[in-house]
C-alpha cells in the first residue's frame, strides 16, 4: 500500500521523534523536572499536546466510522464536549492545582477528603493506563504491520522502545514537546486528506445535496443535535446531562494525563492559557476526523463496516507522500498516547502509591529514579499484556467504557470537594465506591433501563447525580472538618480577588 | 425515567435553544471574573487586550455558538 517516499517519511518521522524526545534528557534534574517540566512549559506548546493526547488512532478510525454512520452529531463530543468544560477547568480548578504546587488530582482528593480516596482513585486510573498500554502497544504493532509489513513483535518492541526512551529520560518535557511536533504532523495530514476529499465529492454543498437524497436513514446526518428518541447513542439529552455536565468536566478536570500538562505551567497565566488554547485547537478536531467520514458516504456507499470509511478513503483520495504523512500522522496518535499513559501513570505510582507508603522523606533524587524505573516497568507490563488485545478484540472498547463509568462518581467529589466546604471525607468515599458501584450495576442491566443503543451518556449522568446526592447526605450526617484543614481547597470568591498564595 | 422521557416533548430547534443558551450564559459568567484574576502571572506592564483571557474564552465561544447556530 505504501510507496518507497512513504516509507521514508514514516521512518524518518519515528527517528525523528526519538532523537527530538531525547534532547529534552538534558533539562531532567529532580523530580519535578520529571514529573511538571520544572514548572516552565509556555501554554502553546501544554494546548497542542492536550488535543494530540486526547486524540488517538483509535479514534482516528473510530470517530470517522461513527459520522459514516451517525452523521455530524458525534462532533458533540469535540465542541460541547470540550469548550465549556476546558473553560471551567481554566478558571477554577487549574488555578487550585497549579497554585498548590500539586503532581496529581488524587494528591487533591487526598488533602481534601482523605488517604482512602486519593489511594482509591489512584490505584483506579493507574490500573486502567496500565491495561490502555498494552492494548495501544498492540494497536500500533498492527499498523506498522499492514503499513511496513513488520513482524508484530518487532513492531510492539519498535514502539515501546521509541517512545519508552524518550519518556524514560525527558520525562514530560519530552513528551509535551514531542507532542507538539506530533499535534502539527497530524494536522497536516488530516487536513490533505479532508481538502482533496472536498475536491472529489465535489465540495461540501455537493456533499449535502448527495447524502440528503440517499435514503430516509440519512434524514438527521447534518443534524447537530439530535432528538430525545433517536436511536443514535448521541440524544440530545444524553450530550447536555451526561456528555456536556459530567464527561467532559469530568475528563477536563479529573484526568491525570490532562490535567498534569497544565500543571507545568511556567505560570498561573500559562496555566489557564493552555486549557484555553487548548478549546480553540479542540474544535478543528471534528474537521479532521468527523469529514473524512461523512464523505465516505458518497465516496464508499453502503460499507457494512462504518470503521472501514477512513481506511478506504485514504486509499482511494491519498497520492504517494501524502499517504506516509497520513499513516505518519495515525502514528502520531498512538505514540502521543502511549507517552501520555507511560508518564502519568509513574507521576500517579511514585507520588500516590510509593511516596506515602512504602518510602516517605527519601531525598528527590530517589523520587525521580523511582519515577523512571515505574516508566520502564510500565513498558514492560504493556509490552507483556499487549496479546490480550488479540484474544479479546473488544478490549479497547470496554476499558474505554469501563473509565468512562468511574467518571460520574470522580467528578461528583471533585466538584463538591471544591465548592462546598459542608463536604466531609465519609462523604467523599461513600459518594466514590457507591457511584462507581451503581454505574456497573446500571451497565450490566442496562437492557432493563435504556432503550438507546450505547447509553453510556446517560448511566455516567446517573451515576454522578447520585454519587452527589450520597456525598451530601453522608457529609451532613458526619463530622464537618475544621477550617484549618481546608485551607486553600476549597474555592472562595475571595481567591478571585486577591492575589494571595493558596 | 432513566431515558429523560420527561424531555421527549421538547422538540429539536428548542434543544438547539438550549445549547446556545448555555453557551451565552458561561460567556456572562466568564465576563463577570474580575480582570485582574484572568491576567495572574502577568506583570502589569505587559498587560494588554491581546492576553485578556475573557477576549480568548468569548472568542472559542462565539465560534462554538456558530457552529451549532448553522448546523
Amino acid at each position: 500500500m505504501l510507496a518507497g517516499i512513504d516509507y521514508f517519511i514514516v521512518i524518518a518521522y519515528i527517528i525523528g521523534m526519538l532523537l527530538l524526545g531525547l534532547y529534552f534528557k538534558k533539562f531532567v534534574n529532580s523530580s519535578e523536572d520529571y514529573f511538571l517540566g520544572g514548572k516552565s512549559l509556555p501554554f502553546w506548546a501544554i494546548g497542542m499536546s492536550i488535543v494530540v493526547s486526547d486524540i488517538g488512532a483509535l479514534d482516528f478510525v473510530g470517530v470517522s466510522g461513527q459520522a459514516y454512520r451517525y452523521g455530524i452529531s458525534v462532533g458533540n463530543f469535540d465542541w460541547v464536549g470540550s469548550v465549556p468544560a476546558m473553560l471551567l477547568a481554566a478558571f477554577i480548578f487549574i488555578p487550585y492545582f497549579w497554585r498548590g504546587g500539586m503532581y496529581t488530582i488524587p494528591e487533591y482528593l487526598g488533602r481534601r477528603y482523605n488517604q482512602k480516596v486519593r489511594t482509591i482513585a489512584s490505584v483506579t486510573w493507574i490500573l486502567f493506563f496500565a491495561l490502555d498500554l498494552g492494548v495501544l502497544f498492540w494497536a500500533s504493532a498492527v499498523l506498522l504491520n499492514v503499513l511496513m509489513g513488520w513482524p508484530i513483535w518487532i513492531s510492539i518492541v519498535a514502539t515501546a522502545g521509541v517512545v519508552g526512551l524518550y519518556t524514560y529520560f525527558g520525562g514530560i518535557t519530552a513528551v509535551i514537546m514531542t507532542d507538539v511536533v506530533q499535534f502539527v504532523i497530524m494536522f497536516i495530514g488530516g487536513f490533505a486528506l479532508v481538502f482533496l476529499s472536498l475536491y472529489e465529492v465535489g465540495g461540501w454543498d455537493n456533499m449535502v445535496d448527495k447524502i440528503a437524497t440517499m435514503g430516509p436513514e440519512y434524514r438527521n446526518h447534518f443534524d447537530i443535535i439530535q432528538p430525545q428518541d433517536t436511536k443514535s447513542p448521541f440524544p440530545w439529552t444524553g450530550i447536555l446531562f451526561g456528555l456536556t455536565f459530567v464527561m467532559a468536566n469530568a475528563y477536563m478536570i479529573g484526568n491525570q494525563s490532562i490535567v498534569q500538562r497544565c500543571l507545568t505551567a511556567k505560570n498561573e497565566w500559562h496555566a489557564k492559557a493552555s486549557m484555553i488554547f487548548g478549546s480553540a485547537l479542540k474544535m478543528f478536531i471534528p474537521i479532521l476526523v468527523l469529514f473524512p467520514g461523512l464523505m465516505a458516504v458518497v465516496v464508499h456507499p453502503g460499507l457494512a463496516d462504518g470503521d472501514q470509511a477512513l481506511p478506504m478513503m485514504i486509499k482511494s483520495i491519498l497520492p504517494p507522500g501524502l499517504v506516509g504523512l497520513m499513516f505518519a500522522a495515525f502514528f502520531a496518535g498512538l505514540m502521543s498516547s502511549v507517552d501520555s499513559l507511560l508518564n502519568s501513570t509513574a507521576t500517579l505510582f511514585t507520588k500516590d502509591i510509593y511516596e506515602p507508603f512504602i518510602k516517605k522523606g527519601a531525598d528527590d533524587k530517589h523520587y525521580l529514579k523511582v519515577g523512571q524505573i515505574t516508566t520502564l516497568v510500565l513498558l514492560l507490563i504493556g509490552v507483556a499484556t499487549s496479546p490480550i488485545s488479540s484474544d479479546f478484540p473488544g478490549i479497547y472498547v470496554a476499558i474505554q467504557t469501563f473509565m468512562s463509568y468511574f467518571q460520574g462518581p470522580i467528578f461528583a467529589i471533585l466538584l463538591l470537594g471544591i465548592f462546598w466546604k459542608r463536604t466531609t471525607e465519609w462523604g467523599g468515599l461513600s459518594a466514590l465506591v457507591i457511584g462507581i458501584g451503581f454505574a456497573i450495576y446500571l451497565n450490566v442491566f442496562k437492557e432493563q433501563f435504556f432503550t438507546i443503543e450505547d447509553p453510556f451518556l446517560y448511566i455516567s449522568w446517573w451515576s454522578f447525580l447520585l454519587g452527589f446526592i450520597i456525598n451530601v447526605v453522608v457529609s451532613l450526617l458526619t463530622k464537618k472538618h475544621s477550617e484549618e484543614r481546608l485551607k486553600g481547597l476549597v474555592f472562595s470568591s475571595k481567591i478571585l480577588v486577591e492575589n494571595k498564595k493558596l | 425515567m432513566f431515558n429523560f422521557d420527561w424531555l421527549s416533548g421538547v422538540s429539536q430547534e428548542t434543544a438547539k435553544m438550549i445549547f446556545l443558551s448555555l453557551y451565552a450564559l458561561i460567556g456572562l459568567l466568564v465576563l463577570l471574573l474580575p480582570t485582574e484574576y484572568v491576567y495572574q502571572g502577568v506583570a502589569k506592564e505587559d498587560r494588554h487586550w491581546w492576553n485578556n483571557l475573557k477576549l480568548w474564552s468569548i472568542a472559542v465561544l462565539c465560534i462554538l455558538a456558530s457552529i451549532y447556530n448553522h448546523f
